[in-house]
């Protein structure tokens, strides 16, 4: 009866509920696709890890035997390593190319301009992932557009092949086809900078490059340590991109997953070096933000 | 306040500032004098931010030059001037602690090892009142707090000017008005030039020693604050300082320096030239009385000077004090009039018949 007392306080749980309701009602249609399409195949690949392809069977008795096999056989590690360099390579590039244009884009060019610009770094995607792996094999080619130009210039005698068929065309391809993912969480970062910090900074007595190390980028890391999570962790699974241009010398774990599956009918194994390679990717990833958080500590 | 052998500090001269086609600047000479606290007044868009940040270094002069403690300041960048600043938006650093915040322009004193310049933190922190904040995170802090922070920001460097951008504009009635009596504490204690840009004539009248009142890029009268408010050289001026009555006036030269008056509503008097500081001819002109100048006469009261009656038309209570717009006889615009409500004073109805004193002293007089 005290409860019931209180003016409104069976309203505001009546309508707390409801909201809450409402809430649940807008996000199940995704929930319910997430559950179905990605929570569901990941412990179907978990589960897989621990079973055993038997000729045309799958036996179902739990091991760990995937698991030895995949550290005891150095290719595995060895593709595994080069998945984390090529795009810990790629991740570097594109990070790298990408903070001056955002950079620019934020500070230098007309407010009135910054749309046309950002729908301008947007163009690339409007063709479709594959087509545009396929143009860099073109350019990148030996008979190539660069090759080709090269030579009828004069400047080499025969077709460079460092750029073709190997880790290098893959970070090439790879820094391309990420950019704007790079871009444009760099460029949130630094459109929410108050201006008027890097004035105080300015007034305070440091110049414009002690301004950005102590202003700027402090600031705008939480963008940039997108950037880096938004371009490294899709790039170690690609498959495509080291498959059309990376050659056997640019092979990732992608491509020897695939081949487990598809070609070798060992679904076990090829599970269980997907879960390596989350659990790797996961790791990495951590320790980024790790580090990140390390050093936004030191300077706070 | 206005001592002549004090050092100037500052000196501009004949500044200019073009933006395009837009005229920010048009020729601003001044001196500010060391130690003193000095408010740029104006409404928005006059240029007083534009001229502070000219003094900072954030923006270029056209033409004309900015002296600081003589030295030309042409192509010397904000980090190498003897200003700093609070800013509008106090500008605190958000990825860094209060302390860190406060120590921010300590980095080059390399004649200071890490405990000295803690010192001086924990110093320029105790001076604007926030004691054992410094490890507290800058993002936690309220609007009040960040200007002080601001403020031990920048005194912590010594600069030779501190240059506030509308330190108070942010703040609530309280808080603002708390903070102008401690800024004026604080600038007499540290003793540098304070330069301060508002457009609330009250808070300039209350804080500074001298004011600048700019209109449309030019300083329109720079003077004490009591001589603008007593003595506004144009009508712009004086409406923007408090509160004024205009009244048409017809205006004659008398003999020996004195100014004969013939006032719609008030009729005719006579005042001193040295009364009208702007430029003044016989011909049609306004005179202006401010509310408190006048005295409305209760049953009872006489006056001594000079009378006049008319009608109150409307009124104000506003507890300590009641504002009446009383329209005098043979005038066509209502005058307002504040009386404080001292006990026993009678507040008067809307419609009854009022008798006004005034005083000539008080008038100012503009030609038109």
């Amino acid at each position: 009866m005290i409860g019931n007392g209180i003016p409104g306080g069976g309203d505001i749980a009546i309508g707390f509920d409801k909201n809450a309701r409402r809430g649940l009602l807008l996000v199940s249609p995704t929930a319910l696709y997430a559950l179905a399409l990605l929570a569901a195949p990941l412990g179907a690949i978990v589960l897989f890890s621990f079973w055993t392809q038997d000729f045309l069977t799958v036996d179902t008795t739990p091991t760990l035997n995937n698991y030895r096999e995949a550290f005891a056989n150095p290719l595995y590690a060895l593709l595994m390593g080069r998945s984390l360099l090529i795009s810990g390579a790629v991740t570097v590039v594109t990070v790298l190319l990408a903070f001056p244009i955002a950079y620019y884009v934020s500070f230098y060019v007309n407010p009135r301009h910054k749309s046309l610009w950002l729908f301008l770094i947007t163009i690339p995607f409007w063709t479709s992932y594959l087509i545009r792996v396929f143009l860099w094999k073109v350019i990148l080619g030996f008979n190539g557009v660069i090759n080709s130009s090269l030579l009828e210039l004069g400047f080499i005698e025969e077709p460079l092949t460092f750029i073709l068929y190997n880790a290098n065309a893959v970070v090439i391809t790879l820094a391309h086809a990420f950019a704007p993912f790079a871009i444009l969480p760099i460029f949130v970062a630094l459109e929410r900078i108050d201006r008027s910090l890097l004035e105080a900074s300015r007034d305070l007595g440091e110049g414009a490059i002690r301004t950005f190390f102590r202003v700027t980028l402090p600031i705008a890391m939480p963008g940039v340590i997108g950037a880096i999570l938004i371009v490294f962790i899709p790039t170690v699974g690609d498959y495509v991109t080291p498959r059309l241009v990376g050659g056997p010398e640019g092979a990732m774990i992608a491509n020897r997953i695939q081949v487990e599956f598809l070609r070798l009918n060992n679904a076990p194994m090829g599970a269980a070096l997907a879960v390596i390679a989350m659990v790797l990717v996961t790791f990495v990833s951590l320790v980024i933000v790790g580090l990140n958080r390390l050093w936004l500590g030191r300077k706070s | 306040m206005t001592d002549p052998n004090r050092r100037q500090i500052i000196s501009l001269r004949d500044v200019q500032k073009h933006y395009g086609s837009y005229h920010a600047l048009r020729g601003i000479t001044m001196d500010i004098a060391e130690g003193e606290f000095f408010s740029l007044l104006g409404p928005s868009g006059c240029g007083k931010t534009t001229l502070l940040r000219t003094i900072a270094g954030f923006e270029d002069v056209s033409s004309g030059h900015v002296l600081l403690d003589g030295r030309d300041m042409e192509g010397v960048p904000a980090n190498k001037r003897p200003t700093n600043m609070v800013f509008q938006s106090y500008a605190i650093f958000p990825h860094l602690s209060v302390a860190q915040n406060v120590g921010f322009g300590l980095r080059k004193r390399s004649d200071l090892d890490k405990s000295a310049k803690s010192a001086l933190i924990a110093e320029a922190l105790g001076m604007v009142g926030l004691d054992g904040y410094g490890d507290r995170s800058a993002q936690a802090l309220s609007g009040g707090q960040r200007q002080r922070v601001a403020l031990a920001r920048a005194l912590i460097l010594k600069p030779k000017v501190l240059l506030l951008d509308e330190p108070l504009s942010a703040l609530d009635k309280k808080l603002r008005e708390q903070m102008q009596t401690e800024l004026r504490r604080l600038q007499r204690h540290v003793g540098i030039t304070f330069i301060l840009v508002t457009h609330d004539q009250e808070e300039a009248l209350i804080m500074s020693d001298r004011i600048a009142v700019m209109f449309e890029g030019q300083i329109a009268q720079l003077a004490s604050p009591q001589e603008l408010y007593r003595r506004p050289v144009t009508q712009q001026v004086a409406n923007f300082i408090g509160v004024m009555n205009f009244l048409p006036v017809e205006i004659s030269m008398g003999q020996g320096g004195s100014i004969d008056l013939d006032i719609a509503g008030l009729g005719r008097t006579t005042i001193d030239s040295a009364q009208c500081p702007g430029a003044i001819r016989p011909g049609l002109g306004q005179a202006g009385l401010r509310p408190e100048t006048m005295t409305l006469l209760v049953d009872g009261e006489d006056a001594d000077g000079h009378l006049a009656e008319g009608q109150v038309e409307e009124l104000a209570y506003y507890g300590d004090m009641t504002y009446y717009d009383v329209l005098l006889d043979g005038a066509t615009v209502p005058v307002t009039i504040s009386m404080k409500n001292l006990t026993g004073r009678q507040v008067l109805d809307r419609g009854a018949r009022a008798r006004v004193a005034w005083d000539p002293r008080a008038l100012v007089v503009f030609a038109e």
